[in-house]
């Protein structure tokens, strides 16, 4: 499950573009996750079947960190603390890894469905 | 319905024999034959790629690249099945779920199998859809992706799966035990990684995919047909293979075969197998080192009854009906530069026990040249018909000519094979076994090796 996003479409507009870039990293920003040491992708839910696949996907070196992430994340949260500034999440760390892996099987099952309802016609 | 009075008995009449009678002399147009009979293979080269058809009549086409890259290729263990199982599999232009889908539609079918010598990816379709196939081929040898989750998802359980159905398998062991000990490294590997061999060390996506990027360049396969023209076939391999590469990335090359002989025993509960090999010839392809002698020897001892109800007049059957419970084949398994003729026996311990010593004595009184004449005629009819079929059959036709094609030699001509074979005299075909009782034998026995004989007590020596 591929969260909902504008991202596409305003990527296309380079006006739009430069007068959203300060809002979307304010907004990142404000979220606070990368306060605690988590990444965007980290926020999935995970209880969809396309999520469990995509993390199965996973390169094993991946999933090590994002478990650790998410543990790291969580004795944080249960401490009521912040990471210390310089462990916090940077931007440029900040990536997709798991949202294409999603969108790749959400694909294949689209494409499934697509095959499955197909009407043929012979002329 | 029309009353019969509403119409004339004139018309009733006419119309009586526009729908029944039909002239006598009344034909359809002759349908133009399109191919011919002839069972030879037009072979050419098509920008680098070699191209073989058969232009057999029929509606249905028979399309494989056939790639130098069995398990006496591999650079490591498995390889050869990974690549044989990711055939098919989702590519940079479509995935592995449209491939099979569109093939359906078209009523094509899709396999992949390998040889010890050869990979074959290959597809069954009508005559009128070898466009869309020949560049499926083509897409499948140079786009495929061999992504990671299909190999953990798809591939690997295959594999174990084929492992484990080896295991059970006690006569496949038995063939694979003899191939090791008589060729040691390139034939020898066996055609499926047994249980134990550890796969995970040598097999991932990103080692299947270096294997076949040496292994579909352009010298290293042949696009064979059987029911296409061989215009046409060429047309469509030069407009849709021009991506594979022209050089491998690095040369699959394995060391000339050489023969060592020696045994084998492996302890199974699942069965009992025998093996007793000696070398053979090499397929009719090699071309000079092709023995047709050793086509009749094994059919002389054959084993497996051609009628029913029998067990049949061939040596080996007559020395197995005396125990009930063995049964007894000859098989020669001939590859490009090499071959192994091999006799094996299964059934119950005791009663392989003795047939094999029977079989032994058999091979002496050939060698001591006590055949008489009716069986030899027989024998070299027999052989005959044996290489005559298997040309005409189109499986192991196309696999043939194919694997002929890329060690260099020739493609498989049928009539060619019928007329040597028949050339074998009985003088020449008594020095064989001589020959191979004094040399070193390959014996494996698999199964109750408490029962089982060593090749000492058979009296060959190893």
């Amino acid at each position: 499950m591929s969260q909902p996003s504008l991202a596409g479409y305003i990527v296309k507009r380079p006006w739009l573009k430069r007068w959203m870039t300060p809002l979307a990293n304010w907004y990142a920003n404000a979220a606070g996750y990368r306060k605690l040491g988590l990444r965007a992708d980290d926020l999935i839910p995970e209880e969809s079947e396309t999520v469990l696949l995509a993390l199965k996907r996973l390169p094993q070196k991946e999933a090590y960190d994002r478990v650790y992430r998410l543990r790291r994340a969580f004795q944080c949260s249960l401490a009521h603390q912040l990471l210390p500034k310089d462990q916090h999440t940077k931007p440029d760390e900040d990536v997709p890894y798991l949202s294409p892996i999603i969108k790749e099987i959400e694909a294949e099952a689209r494409e499934r469905a697509d095959l499955e309802s197909l009407s043929i016609k012979k002329n | 319905m029309i009353s019969r009075s509403a119409i004339g008995g004139n018309a009733q009449l006419a119309l009586r024999r526009q729908c029944c009678v039909k002239p006598a002399n009344r034909r359809g147009l002759a349908a133009a034959v399109s191919g011919s009979t002839s069972f030879s293979y037009d072979t050419a080269d098509v920008g680098g790629v070699k191209v073989a058809s058969r232009d057999v009549t029929g509606p249905t086409t028979k399309l494989a690249v056939v790639a130098k890259a069995g398990t006496r290729y591999q650079s490591a263990p498995g390889l050869t099945t990974g690549l044989e199982q990711f055939a098919f599999k989702n590519t940079n232009k479509r995935s592995a779920l449209r491939i099979t889908r569109e093939s359906e539609l078209l009523g094509g079918q899709l396999t992949s199998y390998h040889t010890r010598e050869a990979l074959v990816i290959e597809a069954k379709f009508l005559r009128e859809d070898l466009p869309y196939f020949t560049e499926l081929l083509g897409e499948v040898i140079t786009q495929t992706k061999y992504t990671a989750h299909e190999y953990h998802e798809e591939v690997e359980h295959v594999i174990k799966l084929n492992q484990k159905k080896l295991l059970g398998n006690v006569s496949e062991l038995a063939i694979n035990s003899a191939h090791g000990v008589a060729f040691h490294r390139g034939l020898g590997t066996p055609l499926y990684p047994s249980s134990s061999t550890p796969l995970s060390k040598y097999l991932n996506e990103s080692s299947i995919a270096q294997f076949a990027s040496s292994a579909y360049a352009k010298p290293n396969i042949a696009v064979v047909a059987n029911g296409a023209s061989q215009t046409e076939l060429a047309k469509w391999v030069g407009e849709f293979f021009t991506e594979v590469p022209s050089s491998s990335a690095s040369t699959l090359s394995s060391e000339a075969t050489k023969y060592f002989g020696g045994e084998e025993r492996i302890a199974h509960d699942g069965g009992n197998s025998l093996v007793i090999a000696f070398p053979g010839s090499s397929s009719f392809t090699a071309g000079s080192s092709y023995k047709p002698e050793i086509a009749v020897l094994a059919a002389l001892l054959g084993g497996k009854s051609s009628i029913k109800w029998s067990p049949g007049f061939s040596l080996l059957s007559k020395a197995a009906s005396t125990f009930p419970g063995a049964s007894a084949a000859t098989t020669h398994f001939a590859y490009s530069d090499a071959g192994l003729l091999s006799i094996q026996f299964s059934g119950s311990a005791s009663a392989i026990r003795n047939a094999s010593s029977e079989a032994v004595k058999a091979l002496k009184s050939i060698s001591d040249g006590s055949i008489s004449k009716e069986d030899f005629t027989k024998a070299v009819a027999s052989a005959k018909y044996n290489a005559l079929e298997e040309g005409q059959n189109i499986e192991a036709g196309l696999v043939a000519t194919g694997a002929g094609l890329v060690h260099g030699g020739k493609a498989f001509q049928i009539d060619q094979i019928g007329k040597s074979i028949e050339g074998v005299s009985a003088d020449k075909l008594k020095s064989v076994p001589k020959a191979l009782l004094e040399g070193k034998a390959t014996i494996s026995a698999v199964g109750d090796l408490y029962v089982l004989p060593y090749a000492e007590e058979l009296g060959l020596k190893i």
